[in-house]
C-alpha cells in the first residue's frame, strides 16, 4: 500500500484516525498496533513473520539484558573491593553475549534475506577464478517490507539498553509498536526507542491543530512526489535504461533529474509519513534539512537522510572508535605519526566501516559498495587535506567565510553529490563510469534548441510544471532556511485565505500530478530497501 | 584546562575556545571533529568516554568539556 495512494490516504489513514480517536485514550495504542500489523500484512502477507521474530528477539534479549544489569546493580555494593573488577568484567561479557545474540538474529535474517544471493554470486566468481567445482545456487527471495529499516531500529533498541541509555521494556506491545508503526516502517525515518516508544503508547487527545498541520504536510509531500518526482521519472528512466544512446547534456539532464526525483520523492515520503504521525499527535524524527544548501559533502550527509547518518554515527562510528582495541590502535598511530594525520586517522579508519555499511545498506551489489566508498574517499581526503587547504587559503588570503567562496562550496558539493547520484542510479558500476565519461565526449549545446529534449518522454508543459515546482520548492526551502515556519504562517491567516491555500495545494496535486494515462505508477525508491 | 585549550586550538586554529559557549549550535565543531577530539581526549587524559557522553551539552564549550573530563576522572 503506497503512501501516495488513495487507499492509504483516504481509506487506511482515515479509518485508523477515526478508530484511534473513537476509543478511550488508554486503548489507543491497540488501534495503532493493529493498524500497523494490518498495513504490514496487506503489503507483505506472511512475511510479517520476520517482523514478529525481530520483535520477539529484541524483547526477550532486552529483558535478559535488563536482568543482568539489575542483578549487577544490586550485587555491586556487596562484592569485596578486590573482586569488583572481575565481577564487572564478567557482567560486561554476559551483556555483550546477549547483545551479540540479538544482533545475530536480526542481522542474520537481514543478511539471509537481502544479501545471500550477493554473497553466493561473489563466492561463485571466486570459485570460478580458482577453478573450484563449487556452485552456490541463487534463490528467489522476497524481501519483507521495510526490513532494512526495522532491523536497524531493533538493533538500536538493544544497544541502547546495553549502553544504559534506556531501560529494558517489560511491555512487548510497546516494542512491537515501536518497530512496526505503519508511517515509519517502509522507509523511515529511523526512530529511537527513548524518543518514540512512549509517544506511540500513550493515547493522545484529539487536536485540530495537529490534524490540520499533519494534513498540510501530507499535501506538500504529495505535491513533491506526484507533481515533481513522478514526472521527471519518465526522462530518468529513458536515459538510464539506454545509457549508450545518450551523452553530454542528456546525461547531465538525466542525473540532475534523478537527483531532483530522489530528493522530491524521499523528502516527500518523509512529509507524508511525518504528517500521518502528526495527525495522531506523534512526532517523528526529522530526516531532511535542506541538504542542497550544504557547503561540504560531510554537511550534506548531516542534512540528507539524517536519521540514517545519526544511526551510523551512534552505533557504528562510536562503537568502533570508542572500543578499547581501537583506542590502543589510535595511540599507536599517534605515536608513529606526529603530524596532523596522526590525529585524523583514528577518525578516518572507522569511517571506512561506516561508509561500507552505508553503501551495502542501500543494496546488495558492488555498485552500492562503490557508492559508499565514493563518499568515504571524499570525506577522508577532506579531513586529511584540511590543514594543507587551510594554510593555502591563509597564504592566498582567501576568506573562507566570504560569499563567493561559500557559493563555490555549494556548487562543488552539488556537483559531487550528483556524481554520487549517478553511481547510485546507474544500472551497473561500469555504466556509471561510461556515462560520466560520455558527459565530456558527447557534449553538444545544440540539443537545447533542436527539440531533442522533447523526445525524452516529457513535453514542453511538463518542463514548465517541473520548473515552477522547483521554484516553489526553492522558495519554501529558502524561507525555512531563514527560520520561517510556513505552516505557522498559514495558521495565522483568516479562514478564507487559509482554505484558499489548502484548496490551491490540493488542486495543484490533482491537476498537475503525473498520474493516469501516459504515466506509470512509480514505486518509492527507498521503499525497495 | 590549559592542556584542553591547547588540544582544541590544535584541532581548530583561529577559534577562541575560552570564550565560545556554543560550539555545536554555532557549527564550529562538526560531529567528525568531535569524534577526533574524543579520541584525543581519551588518549591525553586517560579517560573512557562512552557513547552516552557524546552529547551537545558535554561538548558545547571548553568549560563543559573540562567538566566532563573532571567527572570521568573522578569516576575512574
Amino acid at each position: 500500500m503506497a503512501y501516495n495512494s488513495y487507499l492509504y490516504i483516504v481509506v487506511f489513514l482515515g479509518l485508523t484516525l477515526l478508530l484511534y480517536y473513537a476509543v478511550p485514550k488508554r486503548f489507543r495504542w491497540i488501534i495503532l498496533l493493529l493498524a500497523s500489523w494490518v498495513f504490514y500484512y496487506l503489503s507483505s502477507g506472511n512475511l510479517i513473520i520476520y517482523l514478529l521474530i525481530s520483535t520477539a528477539s529484541v524483547y526477550i534479549c532486552g529483558l535478559w539484558l535488563g536482568r543482568i544489569i539489575e542483578s549487577y546493580e544490586n550485587a555491586k555494593a556487596s562484592v569485596p573491593r578486590e573482586e569488583r573488577k572481575a565481577f564487572s568484567d564478567r557482567t560486561a561479557r554476559r551483556k555483550k553475549l546477549v547483545v551479540f545474540l540479538a544482533l545475530l538474529v536480526n542481522f542474520g535474517l537481514l543478511a539471509f534475506l537481502k544479501y545471500s544471493n550477493f554473497f553466493a554470486d561473489n563466492a561463485n566468481t571466486i570459485s570460478k577464478l580458482l577453478n573450484l567445482n563449487v556452485l552456490i545456487r541463487s534463490r528467489r527471495i522476497t524481501l519483507p517490507l521495510g526490513i532494512s529499516f526495522y532491523t536497524l531500529m531493533a538493533a538500536s533498541y538493544i544497544i541502547d539498553v546495553y549502553r544504559g541509555k534506556c531501560r529494558a521494556d517489560k511491555n512487548p506491545a510497546r516494542i512491537a509498536l515501536f518497530l512496526s508503526f505503519f508511517p515509519h516502517i517502509v522507509e523511515g525515518p529511523f526512530g529511537r526507542y527513548d524518543h518514540l516508544a512512549g509517544q506511540l503508547y500513550e493515547g493522545h487527545p484529539f487536536s485540530y491543530r495537529e490534524l490540520t498541520f499533519g494534513a498540510q504536510l501530507i499535501i506538500w509531500g504529495l505535491f513533491k512526489k506526484i507533481v515533481i518526482a513522478d514526472r521527471v521519472n519518465i526522462v530518468v528512466k529513458n536515459i538510464f535504461a539506454n545509457p549508450q544512446a545518450y551523452s553530454g547534456l542528456f546525461v547531465i539532464l538525466g542525473v540532475l533529474f534523478f537527483t531532483l526525483q530522489i530528493y522530491a520523492e524521499f523528502s516527500g515520503a518523509m512529509d507524508i509519513v511525518t504528517g500521518s504521525a502528526q495527525m495522531f499527535g506523534i512526532s517523528l524524527a526529522k530526516n531532511f534539512e535542506r541538504p542542497f544548501f550544504s557547503r561540504s559533502v560531510a554537511e550534506f550527509w548531516r542534512r540528507w537522510h539524517m536519521t540514517l547518518g545519526a544511526w551510523l554515527r551512534d552505533y557504528i562510528l562510536y562503537s568502533v572508535s570508542l572500543s578499547k582495541w581501537f583506542m590502543k590502535l589510535s595511540k599507536f598511530i599517534k605515536s608513529r605519526l606526529r603530524s596532523g594525520a596522526g590525529k585524523t586517522l583514528p577518525t578516518i579508519i572507522p569511517l571506512f566501516l561506516v561508509w561500507l555499511f552505508c553503501g551495502l545498506w542501500h543494496g546488495a551489489s558492488w555498485k552500492y559498495v562503490l557508492y559508499g566508498m565514493y563518499y568515504y574517499a571524499i570525506m577522508a581526503a577532506g579531513m586529511l587535506f584540511e590543514p594543507l587547504f587551510s594554510r593555502l587559503c591563509s597564504a592566498l588570503r582567501i576568506n573562507r567565510e566570504g560569499r563567493l567562496f561559500r557559493a563555490l562550496q555549494l556548487v562543488r558539493t552539488f556537483i559531487l553529490v550528483n556524481i554520487g547520484m549517478l553511481i547510485f542510479r546507474a544500472p551497473q558500476t561500469g555504466t556509471a563510469f561510461s556515462m560520466l565519461r560520455s558527459v565530456f565526449t558527447g557534449f553538444n549545446l545544440g540539443v537545447l534548441t533542436n527539440g531533442a529534449l522533447l523526445k525524452l518522454g516529457m513535453d514542453i508543459h511538463d518542463y514548465y510544471v517541473i520548473a515552477v515546482g522547483c521554484v516553489i520548492m526553492l522558495v519554501v526551502s529558502l524561507l525555512q532556511e531563514k527560520g520561517v515556519s510556513l505552516r505557522e504562517r498559514i495558521a495565522e491567516k483568516n479562514i478564507a485565505v487559509r482554505w484558499c491555500i489548502y484548496f490551491a495545494a490540493i488542486f495543484a496535486v490533482i491537476i498537475f500530478g503525473a498520474y493516469g494515462a501516459g504515466y506509470n505508477p512509480v514505486d518509492f525508491i527507498y521503499a525497495q530497501f | 584546562m590549559d592542556k584542553l585549550l591547547e588540544i582544541l586550538q590544535d584541532l581548530k586554529p583561529g577559534v577562541d575556545f575560552a570564550l565560545e559557549d556554543d560550539l555545536i549550535e554555532d557549527g564550529i565543531l562538526s560531529s567528525l571533529e568531535i569524534m577526533t577530539l574524543v579520541v584525543e581526549l581519551c588518549s591525553e587524559f586517560g579517560i573512557e568516554i562512552s557513547p552516552l557522553d557524546i552529547v551537545p551539552e558535554n561538548f558545547k564549550s571548553a568549560r563543559a568539556m573540562h567538566a566532563l573530563i573532571t567527572r570521568l576522572r573522578d569516576e575512574d
